[in-house]
């Protein structure tokens, strides 16, 4: 790229470290960038420094937040009696837009794996059984990846938290929604008839 | 089952085949190192997702090219399949996709497709060799007959890393997360234990028939399935299983924290065979051995066929030399009523009177057909 003017190979540079992005994606992005409207270009600019200089984890279910706590932690709204535990923060996202939770997290930040030297001390779990003993939890909900790191994980933290008196549930297992029977593999299949209801 | 086009791109030594193989017995004719163990290695690789000499992946792909292709129209009963492995370079390593009708597919979508049953020189080792030898093979059989075993095997090794790292941990083992994990493995290898018991069965039974059509009643070749944990009364059910895990590991539990390793579970099983009452492993000739071990490969074969409602590929790589004329005479006569094998040899075996094979010859990487005799 020595062709390029320096500060536009410096922003390809830049783009093609984010995840998913290669050098033509890149590329394309930069030059985007460059047709783009001055206010457009400084709006994006503005937007990323501040998500490093503003964003933050809540030190009370370590979800990202602006101010701390967090604006779920400070709604009163909220049921606190039902926590839903993650992995990752993104994961509240993912649960908060289906509009159809309405108690409080807990994110972990990360699965455990020793493999990859995540130990359980490197995990929010002891913050975890803090907040079960402290505040009046009657349900928590076990809501980690449905893959071998976030399975091994939901069976360790029940076996740590059915002790304290809580019920601990784990979201089910079930098919895609508007998708094929025949075309679901035989896991998730399986899964799902295991998880059956009356109707 | 039967190839009905197979073709090859930078793969081994080849760098680019096509050929129309016909049913029945292909035999394939070369010198050492032409490309005879290759062609049938990619054949496999398209049953078995993998390589059947414990290679690197990388060494696939021909030297000095980036990727390798290897494609295959396999005709069954009822429908026709395209199945195609490329393997890419990828730094010192390579990358393995699969596709299946043109499309890209996972793996374990991918296996069952094709099925195919092969035997190699190596092969011999499954009775005298050291155990793992006699766990590959069960993987292998039971992935290809049932997608379900591959799937917990995935599952199985995966916990199993996941547990041992743990207990390599610095700092500490935590207790409840070794249950957590033991609690899994219990679960997850008492479906494999299951598994495998029952397939054993079927093969030991399948293979004493076998034995017995060759070499008469006396010696009968029994098999025996030694499963980790150790079974009381032979009840391979799931509760009996879990038992026994726990039992082993009230017992090994500090020697696994000790060795820093998982001393229970089906990572540690074993098959023993024998004649009559006499391990073939330690008393067994040569002969008795290879014998024993073409019975156990015939019946893979059978129970492969029953498993998936069609006849495998038979892939048989350099067998014959292990043969006396004799043998390899009645060998390739046992063998004649197949849908379709793949045989290599350095030569042209003597053939029973009336018996039709088609010989292709292996130059170097290149092929032709020999004209019919
Ligand atoms: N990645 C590769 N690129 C190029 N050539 C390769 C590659 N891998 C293997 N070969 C060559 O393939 C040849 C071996 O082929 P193969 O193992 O099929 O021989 P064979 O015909 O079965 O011989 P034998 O009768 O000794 O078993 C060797 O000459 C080897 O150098
Ligand atoms: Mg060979
Ligand atoms: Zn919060």
């Amino acid at each position: 790229m020595e062709h390029l003017a320096p500060p536009l190979s410096a922003l390809i540079g830049e783009l093609e470290k984010l995840p998913t992005v290669g050098p033509k994606t890149a590329a394309r992005l930069a030059f985007y960038l460059l047709s783009a409207s001055k206010e457009d270009a400084a709006a994006l600019a503005r937007a990323i420094v501040e998500l490093k200089e503003k964003v933050r984890f809540c030190s009370h279910c370590f979800s990202l937040t602006e101010s701390d706590p967090c604006a779920i932690c400070n709604d009163a709204r909220r049921d606190g009696a039902v926590i839903c535990v993650v992995g990752e923060a993104k994961d509240v996202y993912a649960i908060e837009r289906t509009m159809s939770f309405r108690g409080r997290y807990h994110v972990l930040g990360g699965l455990i794996s020793p493999i990859e030297g995540i130990g359980v001390d490197k995990l929010k779990i002891q913050e975890l059984l803090d907040r079960v003993r402290a505040e009046d939890t009657k349900e928590i909900i076990i809501a980690t990846n449905p893959n071998a790191e976030g399975e091994s994980t939901a069976l360790y933290l029940a076996r740590l938290l059915t002790p304290l008196g809580v019920t601990v549930t784990r979201l089910a297992y079930g098919l895609p929604i508007g998708g094929d029977l025949d075309y679901a593999d035989e896991v998730t299949l399986s899964r799902a008839l295991e998880g059956r209801r009356a109707l | 089952m039967r190839v009905s086009t197979l073709d090859l791109a930078n793969f081994r030594n080849y760098a680019a085949l096509h050929v129309e193989p016909p049913g029945g017995v292909c035999v394939f004719i070369g010198d050492n190192a032409q490309g005879k163990s290759n062609l049938l290695e990619a054949i496999s690789l398209l049953a078995t997702g993998k390589s059947f000499r414990a290679a690197r992946e990388a060494d696939l792909v021909r030297t000095d090219c980036p990727l390798a292709r290897v494609a295959a129209r396999v005709t069954t009963s009822s429908l026709e399949v395209q199945a195609a492995c490329i393997i890419t370079r990828v730094g010192e390593g390579a990358r393995k996709r699969f596709l299946r009708n043109g499309r890209g597919v996972a793996y374990a979508q991918f296996l069952g497709g094709i099925s195919a049953v092969t035997f190699m020189p190596l092969d011999l080792q499954l009775i005298a060799g050291p155990p793992a030898i006699r766990r590959r093979f069960l993987n292998v059989a039971l992935s290809q007959a049932d997608r379900g075993y591959y799937r917990q095997h995935v599952r199985y090794t995966g916990i199993l890393a996941q547990k041992n790292a743990l207990l390599k941990a610095p700092g500490g083992v935590d207790r409840k997360l070794l249950a957590t994990y033991n609690e899994q493995l219990a679960a997850v290898g008492a479906a494999l234990i299951g598994a495998r018991a029952a397939y054993v069965r079927g093969l030991a039974r399948e293979a004493a028939a076998v034995h017995a059509r060759w070499v008469g009643d006396a010696p009968q070749l029994r098999m025996r399935y030694v499963p980790s944990p150790a079974l009381p009364e032979g009840d391979e059910s799931p509760g009996a299983v879990l038992r026994a895990f726990s039992l082993a590991w009230e017992t090994h539990g500090a020697a696994e924290l000790v060795r820093k390793t998982s001393l229970v579970g089906p990572h540690r099983d074993d098959i023993e065979f024998a004649l009559d009452d006499h391990a073939l492993a330690r008393f067994g000739s040569q002969g008795q051995q290879r014998t024993a071990v073409l019975a156990v490969k015939s019946a893979e074969y059978a129970l492969l066929a029953a498993a998936v409602g069609e006849a495998p590929l038979l892939l048989l790589d350099d067998v014959l030399s292990e043969l006396d004329a004799e043998r390899r005479r009645s060998f390739m006569s046992s063998i004649e009523g197949c849908e379709q094998a793949f045989v290599t040899a350095t030569e042209l075996p003597d053939l029973a009177a009336g018996s039709a094979v088609s010989v292709f010859e292996i130059t170097d990487g290149r092929l032709a057909a020999r004209a019919q005799t």
